[in-house]
């Protein structure tokens, strides 16, 4: 027994171990067999002590147990041996004892029992790997809870000093709720064992407000020392710890005033004593959850941003109302161009824009501290206002004395969050200074000025970069830039020159830093005039001789403001020749010409402007004119606001050229204006706001020698042409039957208003109240136009015209600018006498002309006339007709005898005649028997006469000469044209009589069918036969083809359009044209094909 | 809201005049004007201002946001207890006279005032501080018209008690919710005294108004 408890346990042991490198579930199972066994082996030695069991709380002692063998009493002694190096026993009477944790390996242990009735000793070999270390149950020292924030502080000592190793330690902590004990939190919590005990403290946050339910805090823990061999287990459950809220008498909703991000989901719980009926945060209203009591809570997912006041949470109460707040937004964002600069370098200006809004007003604002680094200075930004739009904020910060660099940094807070931007500036190159203020402006000559301006700052240490705008009345302004030291007194001064004298002046200033950050506003504006100054040039002079040439007059032009440089007071004038020198002086400003009576000496003239400065140099021009023989004068017309003017270059001429200009229509002396060119020149453009279009000017071309002036060219144009304004005067000089002259006057130069190119001159038939002028220019037919370019015509004689005829004259004058105004006048033309005579004696001739020829006619016509009008009537007894007609037909006793007693022609009518029809020479009646056969061959059918007797109807049944065509007899039916459909009936009739008719012409019924299409055709339906049939050989017409679709459907009817007139169709009968001809051959005629034939003669 | 409110403040006025035209000072008889006019005056003041009231708090509920801005809510009065009540038993009310009344509309506004600017201290946006303030401007009128009222009938001014200031004090004693419930209140409170004003001065207008046209025009436009 001993030796398989011995054997048994080492093989126990064994197994252990490999349990520990096997899986749990191999361990579970091997474990369950050893158990079975175990239970096997113990019921068989229940003797001797059994099942040893060691366990450890600390590593430093075991604590080992047995169970005592059946027959152990209460006073049984045990012996504890541990055999090891130092065999050491001990004698207790219980079946328990503490050893000193043994080394490692296997240690063999000998129970034995004392007792009375014997003993029994067991032997256990006993290793660390069979020892379970099970640490003793925590204990919570400290459970507390922030209600505020919701959170449970948990504090409990590890007694880490028990422990002789270093070991780490897995705590797990539970977390109950409400009285019914609900874990909602199961989390473990490492921790290592130093060898000293230790306190450890461990929070969490309910997402349920701590108030509104009970929680409760139980631990253990699970040491897990790393050169422990044995079996570790988790220790027990620690006793529980709870937190719980003592509820005012009111209710009370948590958590009170809340800042949460944006999309969180939060609890809200209303603590009450009485019954809550709903919840609703905002608007919207929520489920409740019940809590312990009358407690409840709701859950709030994905809340949205709050409005300024809040969120409101509120619980209704019977007859009572509970709530909070909530305040949902975002953490400040990161401040964004944040940007410092300075306006005086005395303060630094940092901006920034806030970002994104936060959701958050008042308390819960964003607050921004502004914080320099190397100064360790910092400025809390104040908000004054709520900015609803994102604006820039802005904080000051006074600069450090002899800091130049500056390491901002701002720091931007709230409840949810805090963000910092920073930036690193140096301030003397972020200067954008003040606006400049006090702008003066003060003379120092006439084309300088000092510009004074104030400049707040301490600029002392740098330079200042200004920007002056100078800008003269319709004129580009003009930016000059100057670079000033900077000063500590803020007043700057400068002086700006290369100015005009005397111009008005506006000037304005901005500054900056030489470093350039950015310009400063611009200063007001400010006008200054300069000062005045000696005029620079003489004035523009000219000279004309007045008319009489005993004066001269001199003209000279007021001169520029640029030139004049001040207010012109004053001309003085001298003429001076070698001989004398007259002057006249003072000439007052607003004159600018004045005379001189002189004799014809050569003269020079002076002229000196005057303003209050002093006197312009003198302009000159000499008197005299040169003449020149060899003038033209020559035509021009502008082109637009100007004229051009042009010239061959004189080397002779020394000084300017000058050209002046007048209105050709005013007297003289002819002056407008005048223009000096250089002598290099050779043209010019004259353009003057004079010009008006559809006015004569005369331009006059001087060049200048060293004597005086000599007249090149004399030129006369317009600056642009128009249409004469007035018609030209025009008169009719003589009139005759057929001509008329016309004779017209000039058009005064003022109202040609162009040079002339010539006349126009309408006429045509017309009396003064009927004849309109209307549209001249339409190209009417009926008018006529005569174009007289050559100007210098003054008459016109018309001729070709009608006498006594009323005509209307129209003439007008054309420019290249247009035609002018018509005048018109009606001239009658003088009788023609001649033409009346001939008017009388055609008519007559032509009478007596067709008398004579009509006479001739009608008498070399009377025998036709009078067979035509007058035809003999033939005697009835002497008609042979009637025997002749009896000896043919006697032979056959099927036909009737015609009777003649009614047969006396009382009317003869011809239907149609044509030239082709063999003529009826007499009224006689041919026979028609004798005509049938000729009828049914081959007679045209337009020829057909019929001739109506007296009885409508008259049946013959006559043999067919030709009866090899179609067998039988034919019938021939003579019909009036009135009654030509009575006789339908008939035929039938006779069908039945006489089935087998002889040859000749015979209704389409009576025809026996020969084709095989119409054969078909008549087998089918014989009704449909009852039209039209040839009464002839169908075949050799060849009217359709068999293959003819309109052939085959309806044959009957179509044939019968290409076929001999039947009595029923009232067509004629046979077809018009040869029998290859394509329209007889085409299946059928056309409507269109019948009337073309009908009027063919 | 503000031209609002002048518009219908210069509307009050012009109406005062034109209803007191028949009465010009030309055609006072008497050297004394008495109460009648300052009484008629301080009624169209709590006229106006119940008018002015009306818009204000339509903002500021809708500021305090759902539900104090739905009609229907009726909240117990939490926490608004230092609030001078406006409501009063009618036979209580009846037995008052005139010196208590106007002493109990003084000591009312004093405090509602007082209670207002603390609103406005308060208030996160700009717009709503401006309609607070020209609000509070009114009612300080009302106050000094009141106080004239009651100088006209020779009664004395009643005397704070020392302590009993009312004080507005901002803490996180209170939660924002009560805060908002005290808001609330404030502005029921001060619609209800300013109708419960409105009936007072009508009927005290009514007892002085004198038998002939001894009524005086006396504009002074104060709070306008």
């Amino acid at each position: 027994m001993d030796i398989y408890l011995r054997w048994k346990r080492p093989s126990r042991l064994v197994d252990n171990k490999r349990m520990r490198t096997t899986s749990d579930f191999q361990w579970l199972l091997s474990t369950f067999v050893l158990l079975y066994l175990m239970n096997h082996v113990t019921s068989q030695r229940k003797e001797t002590p059994y099942d040893l069991k060691c366990t450890t709380n600390n590593l430093k002692m075991w604590d080992c147990s047995w169970k005592a063998p059946s027959g152990a009493g209460h006073g049984t002694l045990y012996e504890f041996c541990i055999d090891n190096r130092s065999h050491s026993c001990y004698q207790l009477a219980r079946t328990n004892i503490e050893i000193p944790a043994l080394s490692h390996g296997d240690h063999e242990i000998t129970i034995r029992s004392l007792q009375d009735a014997g003993s029994s000793t067991s032997e256990f070999i006993l290793n660390e790997k069979n020892i379970s270390l099970i640490p003793d149950t925590p204990e919570i020292l400290n459970l507390s809870a922030d209600f505020s924030t919701s959170t449970l502080h948990v504090k409990w000592n590890d007694k880490g000093s028990v422990f002789p190793r270093h070991s780490n330690v897995i705590w797990e902590i539970k977390i109950l709720r409400k009285k019914s004990m609900e874990l909602v939190k199961l989390v473990t919590h490492n921790t290592s064992l130093s060898g000293k005990d230790a306190v450890h403290h461990w929070s969490w946050v309910s997402d349920l407000p701590l108030e509104c339910a009970a929680h409760y805090v139980g631990m253990r823990c699970y040491v897990d020392s790393p050169l422990f061999s044995g079996h570790k287990e988790w220790s027990d459950w620690s006793p529980v710890k709870n937190i719980s809220w003592t509820p005012d008498s009111q209710a009370k909703v948590f958590p009170q005033d809340k800042v949460v991000l944006v999309g969180s989901d939060i609890t809200f719980c209303c603590v009450s004593q009485e019954k809550v009926l709903s919840a609703q945060i905002g608007r919207t209203y929520c489920p409740l959850i019940h809590l312990d009591g009358e407690n409840v809570a709701i859950e709030v997912h994905d809340i949205s941003v709050s409005d300024n006041s809040g969120t409101n949470v509120v619980f209704m109460i019977e007859d009572n109302v509970s709530g909070t707040v909530v305040f949902a937004g975002y953490p400040p964002d990161i401040p964004q161009n944040l940007n410092c600069e300075t306006h005086d370098l005395k303060e630094i200006i940092c901006s920034w824009n806030p970002g994104r809004p936060t959701g958050l007003v008042g308390p819960r604002n964003t607050s921004y501290t502004l914080f320099e680094g190397f100064s360790g200075k910092y400025i809390r930004f104040k908000r004054v206002e709520v900015s609803a739009n994102g604006s820039y904020h802005q904080l000051l910060f006074q600069m450090v004395p002899n800091q130049e660099i500056y390491n901002f940094t701002l720091y931007a807070r709230n409840p949810l969050g805090r963000s910092e931007a920073t930036i690193l500036v140096n301030i003397t190159e972020k200067v954008y200074p003040h606006t400049p203020t006090s702008f003066k402006v003060k003379d120092i000559n006439s084309t300088a000025v000092i510009l004074s301006w104030h400049l707040p700052g301490s600029f002392a240490k740098i330079n200042l970069l200004c920007q002056i705008e100078i800008k003269k009345i319709n004129s580009v302004q003009e930016l000059r830039n100057i670079t000033i030291k900077g000063v500590e007194n803020s007043s700057y001064r400068i002086a700006v020159g290369k100015l005009n004298p005397y111009t008005v002046y506006t000037f304005r200033i901005r500054c900056s830093a030489e470093t350039f950050w950015k310009w400063s506003k611009w200063s007001n504006k400010k006008q200054h005039l300069t000062t005045e100054a000696i005029p620079s040039k003489g004035p523009d002079t000219w000279r004309e001789w007045s008319s009489d040439g005993k004066n001269l007059i001199i003209y000279w032009k007021p001169l520029p403001i640029n030139e004049a440089n001040g207010k012109i007071l004053s001309y003085n004038v001298s003429c001076s020749s070698d001989e004398e020198t007259q002057s006249l002086s003072e000439i007052p400003d607003p004159q600018h010409k004045a005379e001189i009576q002189l004799d014809k000496n050569d003269y020079i003239i002076s002229v000196v402007a005057k303003n209050s400065v002093g006197a312009s140099p003198p302009s000159k021009i000499a008197s005299m004119e040169i003449p020149n023989d060899d003038l033209k004068t020559e035509q021009a017309v502008g082109m637009g606001k100007g004229i051009l003017l042009t010239w061959h270059q004189d080397p002779n001429m020394t000084c300017d050229y000058v050209i002046k200009w007048c209105n050709s229509s005013r007297s003289a002396p002819c002056l407008m204006d005048w223009r000096k060119v250089p002598s290099n020149s050779t043209e010019v453009l004259i353009e003057s706001d004079q010009f008006r279009p559809g006015v004569r000017y005369n331009f006059f071309l001087y060049g200048c020698r060293n004597q005086g002036y000599q007249l090149l060219r004399s030129i006369i144009g317009y600056i642009e042409e128009l249409a004469p304004i007035v018609a030209p005067n025009f008169t009719v000089e003589d009139t005759s039957a057929d001509s008329i002259l016309v004779k017209w006057e000039d058009i005064p130069v003022e109202e040609l208003r162009g040079f002339l190119r010539g006349y126009l001159f309408y006429f045509e038939k017309g009396e003064r109240d009927t004849s309109k002028i209307r549209g001249l220019e339409s190209g009417r037919s009926d008018i006529k136009v005569k174009n007289i370019t050559d100007i210098s015509q003054k008459t016109l004689r018309i001729a070709d015209l009608q006498g006594k005829t009323s005509y209307h004259l129209v003439l007008r004058a054309y420019t290249d600018g247009g035609m002018g105004p018509e005048k018109s006048m009606f001239v009658v033309t003088k009788e023609n006498s001649v033409g009346l005579i001939i008017a009388i004696l055609i008519p007559v001739a032509v009478a007596v002309i067709v008398g004579l020829v009509t006479s001739i006619l009608c008498y070399r016509k009377r025998e036709w006339i009078k067979e035509t009008f007058y035809p003999d009537i033939p005697n009835p007894e002497n008609c042979k007709a009637l025997q002749f007609q009896k000896s043919v037909c006697e032979g056959s006793s099927a036909l009737k005898t015609l009777e003649m007693n009614p047969c006396t022609p009382n009317s003869v009518e011809v239907l149609e005649t044509r030239s082709t029809f063999p003529k009826i020479e007499d009224t006689e009646i041919i026979s028609p028997v004798a005509e049938c056969p000729e009828d049914s061959s081959g007679a045209e059918p337009e020829n057909h006469v019929v001739v109506s007797y007296c009885p409508p109807i008259i049946e013959e049944e006559i043999p067919n000469p030709a009866g090899d065509e179609a067998g039988g007899t034919s019938q021939v039916i003579y019909i009036d044209v009135q009654s030509m459909y009575q006789p339908q009936v008939k035929p039938e009739e006779e069908h039945g009589k006489d089935p087998a008719g002889g040859a000749g012409y015979k209704p389409q019924m009576h025809l026996p069918i020969n084709s095989t299409v119409e054969d078909i055709a008549a087998e089918d339906d014989l009704d449909k036969t009852a039209g039209y049939r040839p009464q002839a050989n169908v075949n050799t017409w060849n009217l359709v083809s068999p293959d003819s679709p309109r052939s085959t459907d309806s044959n009957s009817e179509i044939v019968s359009f290409g076929s001999p007139c039947s009595i029923n169709s009232r067509q004629f009968l046979i077809p018009p044209k040869d029998e290859d001809s394509p329209q007889s051959n085409g299946g059928g005629w056309s409507f269109t094909n019948f009337f073309q034939n009908k009027p063919n003669d | 809201l503000d031209e609002n409110g002048d518009s219908w403040g210069m509307l009050a006025c012009l109406c005062t005049v034109l209803w007191h035209l028949p009465a010009v000072p030309a055609l006072n008889r008497t050297g004394d004007p008495g109460p009648g006019p300052s009484i008629q005056k301080t009624y169209d003041l709590t006229r106006y201002l119940e008018h002015q009231l009306r818009s204000l708090a339509g903002t500021y509920l809708n500021y305090l946001g759902p539900p104090f801005n739905e009609p229907d809510f009726n909240p117990p009065r939490l926490g608004a207890d230092t609030l001078p009540r406006a409501t009063v038993n009618l036979e209580v009310w009846r037995s008052l006279n005139d010196k208590l009344r106007l002493t109990q509309n003084y000591e009312a506004y004093s405090h509602l005032l007082c209670y207002l600017r603390g609103l406005n201290r308060q208030a996160a946006t700009a717009e709503l501080r401006r309609s607070l303030a020209h609000f509070c401007t009114s009612l300080q009128g009302l106050l000094g018209s009141i106080a004239g009222v009651m100088a006209t009938l020779g009664y004395p001014l009643p005397q704070p008690l020392p302590g009993t200031e009312p004080t507005w004090t901002p803490g996180p004693a209170h939660s924002d919710f009560l805060q908002k419930m005290d808001d609330f209140w404030l502005l029921k409170e001060l619609q209800t005294w300013l109708w419960r004003s409105a009936k007072d001065f009508n009927r005290l207008k009514k007892k002085m108004q004198p038998p002939a046209a001894a009524v005086t025009l006396h504009l002074e436009a104060h709070g306008f």
